[in-house]
């Protein structure tokens, strides 16, 4: 730490910094740049960002165990049993669990991705859209078909290192 | 225009004269201040410019994380204590993380455990860039925040690559790092190690990051009107420091070589050479040094990691249901705002018994009224920024 001899001289020092940074910005935007023009450009998010949950409605089997490990309950789940006939002459009457109900509430959704984690029959994945903004909260609760829709924007897992 | 000499004495005599009736005032700073950090209530007394006595008023920001987390599972709680100190969300996670594991007696693999270190550096060093552009902007530079968030914009991406989140990671399980997501049939393969070219990255992001540190220095370290303003200016004693259960930083700028991670073994850091940074007066100025030479240690942790990181499995065994046996232990951590620390008391549930949160920011500001006793109104802003709390650290 050196202390400037003469008055002004740190602050010329400053300035110099400065001045030097707006040059190299002008010839590397690239580099130096950090923001981008919202509306008009956007940022392309990493795929493993945590935007919105998407749901696949039929690998969903109403097990209930991202309701239950939520850390505050932000997910709503109905269902019945559903009877489907069996598929050949005298085979078992199969019960199969439906959905009637999965709400998210992203008004209180702290977005941990701990019901994604938990899910074992692959039916909630993290998307990384943003978007979704509302102007009243009660829009935030996302039912399913809406949940449904956002499947079509999950990426692939990124390749791993080593 | 120009006055002689004995004009001026006369006039200052006229001055001297006038019996002026200076009477006591109380000065509300907050909670809606700019520089508290968040809803921090200042109540100070003020004769003229100088206050003679300062109460915090703290208890704003109070979430009850602590009662929270007595009826949460041991996964849910890293959500929750992300958010106890915002600016460094994934520091947090990594005392409460090792305290479980030490009661469940698991031996974390060596890569998960690099892992931990690099990002919990990486959060040290958005921290740091944090203060770094807040700390200037509150004496009136507006120039460095530029400068330090735009490095800490390309850190947080990093971060964000990996965990998926900026400002609260959740990266951390118990026995390792987040597996992959949806652990079905399909997805169940998929380690979530980090990804593709994400070490190289780091390793310019970290090369950036020592070149900002520089150019902060150049922009802030000969200013005259900052060190005019930092220098002598809020001066904490060591045994004072000490006394006030002031960690971090903090203590380590009033000249105590302190730091949790020589100290203790929650991560590896002592298989890198990096040394702690102290100051020598601590006053405003030292607080200030001491931040940007942590971020270059820092840098210089993480390059060498990546350096000699290994491979290998990311997750120990753990059962599916994790229940944490009974016992209780305290485990602290070196975290950017100071020493934080878990006392976790198990009676062997899904849950703990008791979570009690050691946060530095609480003891750091404990010190306020000691330290501004006698300052004058403008030195409060001074020092208040060279403590770096976060309200969310202070109130929890």
């Amino acid at each position: 730490m050196t202390t400037p001899t003469l008055p002004g001289a740190g602050l010329l020092k400053g300035m110099a910094v400065t001045f030097k940074t707006m040059v190299k910005t002008l010839i590397r935007p690239g580099r130096y740049l950090a923001t981008v023009n919202y509306p008009k450009e956007k940022e392309i998010p990493v795929p493993r960002a945590r935007g919105v949950i998407a749901l696949d409605q039929e690998a969903c089997t109403v097990c209930m165990l991202c309701a239950r490990s939520c850390p505050d309950w932000c997910i709503y789940i109905e269902g019945h049993k559903e009877e489907k006939p069996p598929d050949k002459p005298g085979g078992r009457v199969r019960v199969r669990a439906t959905l009637d109900r999965f709400d998210i509430d992203y008004a209180l959704c702290m977005y941990c991705g701990i019901c994604v984690e938990v899910c074992p029959f692959d039916a909630l994945f993290w998307s990384p859209e943003y978007e979704y903004s509302e102007y009243e909260m009660g829009d935030m609760l996302h039912d399913m078909d809406r949940l449904q829709d956002w499947l079509a924007t999950v990426p692939e897992p990124p390749p791993l290192e080593s | 225009m120009s006055i002689d000499h004995d004009t001026l004495r006369h006039l200052s005599e006229v001055s001297v004269a006038v019996e002026l009736e200076t009477p006591e005032m109380t000065l509300n700073i907050g909670p809606q201040h700019p520089s508290t950090h968040g809803v921090l209530r200042l109540v100070a007394k003020v004769d003229g410019e100088r206050c003679y006595d300062v109460q915090p008023v703290i208890g704003y920001m109070h979430r009850g994380y602590e009662k929270l987390s007595e009826v949460r599972t041991y996964p849910q709680i890293t959500t929750i204590i992300n958010r106890i100190d915002w600016v460094s969300g994934y520091a947090n996670e990594i005392p409460f993380i090792v305290a479980a594991e030490r009661l469940m007696e698991l031996e974390v693999p060596e890569r998960a455990q690099y892992i931990r270190l690099i990002l919990t550096e990486m959060a040290r060093i958005a921290s740091h860039l944090v203060f770094n552009a807040s700390y200037p902007l509150e004496l009136g530079a507006a120039t460095p925040l530029f400068f330090a968030l735009r490095e800490r914009e390309r850190v947080l991406d990093l971060l964000e690559g990996v965990t998926g989140g900026r400002f609260h990671p959740n990266f951390n399980r118990i026995g390792g790092v987040k597996p992959a997501y949806g652990a079905g049939s399909q997805t169940r393969k998929l380690a979530q190690d980090l990804p593709k070219g994400f070490l190289a990255e780091t390793r310019q992001a970290m090369d950036r990051v020592l070149e900002v540190c520089d150019e902060l220095e150049d922009l802030v370290a000969g200013n005259e009107i900052i060190l005019a303003r930092t220098k002598g200016i809020g001066t904490i004693p060591p045994e004072v420091a000490a006394a006030y259960g002031v960690s971090g930083p903090n203590l380590r700028a009033s000249g105590v070589r302190f730091d949790l991670r020589k100290v203790e073994d929650y991560l590896p850091y002592d298989r890198f050479d990096w040394e702690v940074p102290v100051g020598e007066n601590g006053d405003c100025w030292d607080r200030w040094w001491v931040r940007l030479q942590e971020i270059r240690q820092s840098a210089k942790i993480i390059q060498q990691a990546i350096d000699s990181i290994p491979s290998g499995p990311l997750q120990a065994k753990v059962p599916k249901v994790i229940k944490v046996p009974k016992g209780e232990t305290y485990v602290r951590a070196e975290n950017p705002k100071g020493e934080m620390g878990y006392y976790l008391i198990s009676e062997g549930g899904l849950g703990p018994y008791r979570l009690k949160i050691r946060s530095a920011s609480f003891s750091n500001i404990s010190i306020l009224p000691w330290l501004l006793e006698g300052v004058l109104v403008p030195d409060i802003i001074a020092i208040m920024g060279s403590l770096d709390f976060v309200l969310g650290d202070v109130d929890r």
